[in-house]
């Protein structure tokens, strides 16, 4: 029995031994950043939401019209940050065209627009949280960072404008299908990274969001990137948003003392692809 | 008997995962962690705070750290942004010229007198980890 606990002992050892040393070398070989201090990742901003998540949850609330109302302060997701192939349902892989496999795999990490603290575009979320204010016609939505910034999405039937200038958030128009939002996005720039890997895309993309909440405490979202010019095919990615309580919006001007750029070598994380 | 010994060789084992994985590295809001600090040269530093700056998209601290034979280094030290260090109860003032820290950090790849600030122990002995102070949940 001595001998059971010694060898059960020794083997415990062993694997804790080749467990540090495998985790080890894979922070030291650039791989993707470790959980960090939040399992979700999004490190400490993330983690700073966290005690500000809804506990309680209740049924949709509605506005005066009868629709639902997203109106609240959300919490970012996280499978929209680091690399979108996260927000894919389960064994999928985002149909990226040979040439924007090829820039994924070289872009590095200093030239990220985000990292320069230009905005996120669409779909890409920072860990920071956004603030949804609707009215019956007009739905905005306040961004904290990284760019501090806002979307308006109109809501009262009228149509994109022709011959759009291409910009980091289009030109967005919403409808209601029964109790979701469909918001309607083209007029894009193709600047933004749709994450931080450097997924790309071009000025033909079309970006249709479906937005519910099907109770108080959560909002959640599909998104379906159309980008004939960069994909092979549409695709669809899905998230979920935390409501939160107790919390602003706060200030974040990210040119403000952006030292970073410089120093920053390489790739944040390896292309899958 | 074998069941407390079998949980103590677990747990040793969780313990060794918990420090690995619960005292890694911060993803950084705006930009790629590993591609600009190497967390395998981690090392603390210990000096006196020379200038704060309570700014986006990082708060940053710069330390004077003195060497062996006396030589006398300026460290720039990067924290989270103020929005994040702020909902996890990190005030302003928390950092003072002149106090004297002791920083675990995560050094810059390309060689400059830059880190990142993983543990803080203040002047007063509060330890701060990862914007958070340890006795709050902070893990290191």
């Amino acid at each position: 029995m001595r001998k059971d606990i010694a060898y059960s002992m020794v083997t415990g050892l062993f694997l804790a031994a080749l467990l540090a040393v495998s985790a080890t070398s894979a922070f030291a070989q650039g791989q993707p950043e470790p959980p960090g201090v939040n399992p979700a990742g999004g490190g400490v901003p993330m983690r700073s939401l966290e005690r500000l998540k809804a506990k309680a949850a209740g049924p949709t609330p509605r506005a005066a019209d009868g629709k639902p109302d997203l109106s609240g302060l959300w919490g970012p997701e996280p499978k929209f940050m680091g690399d979108i192939s996260n927000a894919l349902k389960p064994g999928e892989r985002l149909p990226l065209q040979p040439w924007a496999v090829k820039v994924s795999r070289e872009r590095l990490s200093k030239d990220d627009p985000e990292a320069n603290c230009l905005p996120a575009g669409i779909p890409r979320q920072t860990p920071f949280p956004f603030k949804i204010i609707q009215t019956p016609k007009l739905i905005v939505i306040l961004i904290e960072g990284n760019m501090h910034t806002y979307r308006q999405i109109f809501v009262d039937g009228s149509s994109h404008p022709k011959d759009l200038d291409p910009t980091w958030f289009g030109d967005s128009r919403g409808t209601w299908q029964g109790d979701t939002l469909v918001v309607d996005t083209v007029g894009f720039n193709d600047k933004f990274w749709f994450d931080g890997i450097g997924h790309p895309h071009t000025e033909k993309l079309h970006i249709i969001e479906r937005y519910r909440r099907p109770e108080a405490g959560h909002l959640d979202y599909e998104v379906t990137i159309d980008d004939a010019g960069a994909y092979t095919r549409p695709f669809t990615m899905y998230g979920q948003s935390p409501l939160l309580q107790n919390a602003e919006i706060m200030e974040y001007f990210c040119n403000e003392n952006n030292q970073d750029v410089a120093h920053v070598l390489g790739k944040g994380r390896p292309a899958k692809e | 008997m074998r069941t407390k010994l079998d949980f103590l060789v677990v747990g040793v084992g969780l313990l060794v995962l918990v420090l690995l994985i619960g005292g890694a590295l911060p993803a950084l809001a705006h930009h790629a962690f590993v591609a600009q600090y190497d967390a395998s040269k981690s090392t603390t530093l210990q000096g006196v705070v020379t200038k704060v700056e309570w700014t986006n998209p990082h708060a940053r601290f710069y330390v004077d750290v003195k060497d062996k034979s006396g030589n006398v280094t300026n460290w720039n030290l990067e924290l989270a942004s103020p929005n994040a260090l702020r909902r996890l109860g990190w005030t302003r003032d928390i950092l003072k010229v002149g106090d004297k820290v002791s920083v675990f950090v995560a050094p810059a790849k390309d060689g400059a007198k830059m880190a990142n600030a993983r543990t803080v122990t203040l002047a007063d002995g509060r330890k701060m980890v990862a914007g958070i102070a340890a006795e709050q949940g902070g893990t290191q």
